[in-house]
């Protein structure tokens, strides 16, 4: 699993080219294009009410989009990297699957680009539809984000997001595709932190001695994870957590210094996630690091 | 109660309490033309415009009576009006025709005949979604496609819809104020004779074009995928529609009063039923039909904006056509007296004006003319049984007409706009009418004219 190919959909909101800055170093991890597209609304130019279409307005806004990929792709030119410009008419979330599909993109990029409240959550509905439809990794990118820490707030830009990746991991077949993914990128990656957590139900469920016993096997685990991707040249720390899983995402996440945090998708169903929620969703809305869903 | 009202008000209105109504209808003529980005973004302001500039002055006049009045209407004629709109638009929106269609001649104007036919049992905006997409692709290697894309507002966008109320929304209208469901079916020789004009027009027009063209058709191509329906469960949703609609036009189950509003239950229950069957059609077809389908519900949006506008400002005109000489428009009742008459000044107004409204404003006039006063349904009964000819001919002409402008019809707008989006180029408003509406159309409703009303 490597990324040659990166899907990046945006709708020009405020400081969606500083998102992309940050993907250029993936040159050096096998990067070889980027595809950029924007999708402009049927709505906006479309079914106008006992009207008909507005041929020139959806030509303007062709033309604008165009200008502003054509001045992104010359910085993407510099660094070596090949770009395409797709420009469609249409819903915004199956369009960008249509695209990422037909183009066989290895990930797709989306999220907010702006500078995000405390309020806000980090994620969008039409990014969490992406998340959860996409057969391919999905980063939730997160360039200037604001967030809380015992009621101080604090901003923080998220540019070198490669370098301290940390791998939430259960074990699962996606969090095994993502190791692959990890090794991919180890021209880019300075360490992976590598976290599992002792979740609050094993420690009520168990007695002292049992939940040693667990501790010693999931440590165990977690060296063995770490080993596989030392082998593959990517350095690594593991880390044990214990408790509320969200919680301790973020403190490790925060203590450790980790500059993007990767999570396997669970594959529920949209009635299982809309029962029992999905961690992988959750830690997209509510980290403020670049999240990396893969599937 | 309810009618002394009616009557009252009707007899003591006068032609200025129907200029919001004018207002509104030229607004859906004129801004779509003259200012069309104005209007995508503030059509809903204008429409509320209209509806305060009604609403607010009758309520200061009329006060409870006014009341009565423009729930009346919300309550039993805007609200069936849309959820049915819906039901038809969302099931008939999960049904996807997926395949490789090569546009000749007679594939092309098979589609119409089926288009045409499905339009009276599936709504016009429903026939016409299923059908466009599929009929522009089918047809994208030719050179000509405009005059197909007229053709198709023509016969599914419009005529194929005159045989029941479910086929076009003023006669769903008519239903609602008590015309039987099955009653329509009397339009269909006219249906047929204009259906069978357009077609036999359509397929010489088609296969001159195609000779012109010299274009062969793409053969064995690699990527041709097999004809197949998906969603096909949803004609189940849609024989469920029309099984909800007769119910609630056979079954009395009493009235029940919803804010000093008496509506039958039945018709409730209908209501209900509809968007039962619209969400469970949601939940049981997959997104990626809907998603290849390119369904929105911002079409259905729109006409649920404008339509609240124009049902209120609609208020007025009615109340005064349905006290007949004794209201405001008593020259318009008298003067326009033969069948005739009513087929072509219904006809020219629901091309410039939407044809629900207008159709309602005669079906009101005739109901003024000939039974002043009388309840409606009473009246309706009536008038199917001693002037049916007047209905027929104002039933025909709003449905017909339809198709002579743009605006006449909900779904031509969206038809072109499917059009120009995928590349066919479309005539402007009146290269529309001068080339193919004048032409065509009202040399078929001359013909119409004389074999039906004279």
């Amino acid at each position: 699993m490597a990324i040659e190919k990166i899907l990046f959909p945006t709708n020009f909101r405020e400081l969606s080219y500083s998102a992309l800055e940050p993907l250029l170093v993936l040159k050096d991890a096998g990067l070889k294009e980027i595809i950029l597209c924007h999708i402009i609304l049927r709505e906006d130019v479309g079914f106008v009410p006992f009207g008909g279409y507005m041929k020139d307005e959806e030509e303007k806004l062709r033309e604008k989009a165009r200008i502003r990929f054509e001045d992104w792709q010359k910085t993407i030119t510099e660094k070596g990297i090949e770009s395409r410009i797709i420009i469609k008419v249409g819903e915004p979330v199956p369009e960008i699957h249509h695209v990422a599909r037909d183009e066989k993109a290895d990930l797709i990029v989306v999220g907010r680009h702006k500078k995000m409240t405390i309020e806000d959550v980090f994620a969008g509905s039409d990014t969490l539809q992406i998340i959860q439809r996409s057969k391919v990794p999905v980063l939730v990118s997160k360039h200037m984000v604001q967030y809380e820490i015992d009621g101080d707030i604090h901003d923080k830009i998220n540019d070198k997001i490669f370098q301290r990746p940390m791998l939430v991991t259960d074990w699962s077949e996606p969090c095994q595709r993502a190791m692959g993914l990890i090794k991919s990128l180890d021209k880019v990656i300075e360490k992976t932190l590598l976290f599992h957590d002792l979740e609050s139900k094993v420690l009520s469920e168990h007695d002292k001695e049992e939940i040693q016993e667990i501790e010693d096997d999931r440590s165990d685990k977690l060296k063995a994870y770490c080993s596989i991707l030392e082998n593959g040249g990517v350095a690594c720390e593991p880390h044990l957590g214990a408790g509320d899983l969200m919680d301790e995402i973020i403190r490790i996440s925060r203590e450790r210094k980790a500059t993007m945090i990767i999570v396997g998708t669970s594959g529920k169903s949209r009635l299982s996630e809309l029962l029992h929620g999905s961690i992988s969703h959750e830690i997209a809305k509510k980290s403020e690091l670049p999240t990396l869903l893969v599937p | 109660m309810q009618e002394a009202h009616a009557v009252d008000l009707g007899e003591i209105l006068t032609l200025w309490s129907t200029v919001p109504f004018a207002g509104m209808l030229l607004s859906i003529a004129l801004f779509p033309l003259f200012a069309p980005r104005f209007w995508h973004h503030h059509f809903g302001k204008i429409s509320a415009f209209w509806a305060v500039a009604v609403t607010v002055p009758f309520l200061i006049l009329y006060q409870g009576q006014a009341l009565y009045e423009f729930l009346h209407i919300i309550l039993a004629d805007y609200i069936p009006f849309i959820i049915i709109l819906i039901a038809l638009y969302t099931v008939s929106g999960n049904i996807l025709l997926r395949g490789t269609l090569v546009g000749t001649p007679v594939l092309n104007t098979f589609i119409l005949f089926i288009g045409t036919v499905l339009a009276s049992w599936m709504g016009t905006t429903g026939a016409s979604m299923l059908l466009i997409r599929p009929f522009l692709r089918a047809n994208s290697h030719r050179k000509n496609r405009t005059f197909m894309v007229v053709f198709f507002i023509f016969l599914v966008s419009n005529v194929g819809g005159s045989l029941t109320p479910l086929g076009d929304p003023p006669l769903f209208l008519g239903f609602l104020r008590g015309v039987p469901f099955f009653w329509t079916f009397s339009l269909f020789f006219q249906m047929v004779v204009v259906a069978a004009v357009l077609l036999t027009l359509y397929f010489i027009l088609d296969s001159y074009f195609l000779r012109k063209e010299g274009i062969q058709a793409p053969r064995d191509n690699n990527e041709k995928e097999p004809l197949k329906i998906d969603g096909m469960h949803n004609f189940i949703f849609l024989i469920a529609i029309i099984g909800a609609v007769l119910m609630s036009g056979v079954v009395k189950l009493g009235e029940v009063n919803i804010f000093g509003i008496h509506r039958a239950i039945q018709d409730v229950i209908r209501d209900a039923l509809l968007l039962l069957i619209a969400l469970l059609s949601i939940l049981t077809t997959k997104r990626e039909i809907r998603e290849d389908n390119e369904f929105t519900w911002f079409p259905i949006q729109e006409v649920a904006i404008l339509f609240v506008g124009i049902f209120l400002t609609m208020m007025p005109c009615l109340k005064i056509l349905q006290a007949g000489e004794k209201g405001a428009l008593a020259f318009l009742v008298q003067t326009v007296e033969e069948p005739y008459h009513y087929f072509w000044v219904t006809g020219i107004l629901s091309s410039f004006l939407d044809n629900a409204p207008t159709y309602l404003t005669f079906l009101s006039s005739l109901l003024g003319k000939f039974y002043s006063g009388m309840e409606a349904s009473e009246a309706i009964a009536l008038l199917i049984k001693e002037n049916s000819i007047y209905l027929k001919a104002i039933s025909a002409a709003a449905v017909f007409f339809g198709a002579t402008t743009y605006i006449g019809n909900a779904p031509n707008f969206m038809v072109r706009s499917i059009a120009e989006e995928t590349g066919t180029p479309m005539p402007s408003f009146f290269g529309y009418m001068l080339k193919y509406s004048l032409p065509i159309l009202f040399t078929t409703f001359i013909l119409v004219t004389f074999l039906f009303y004279l």
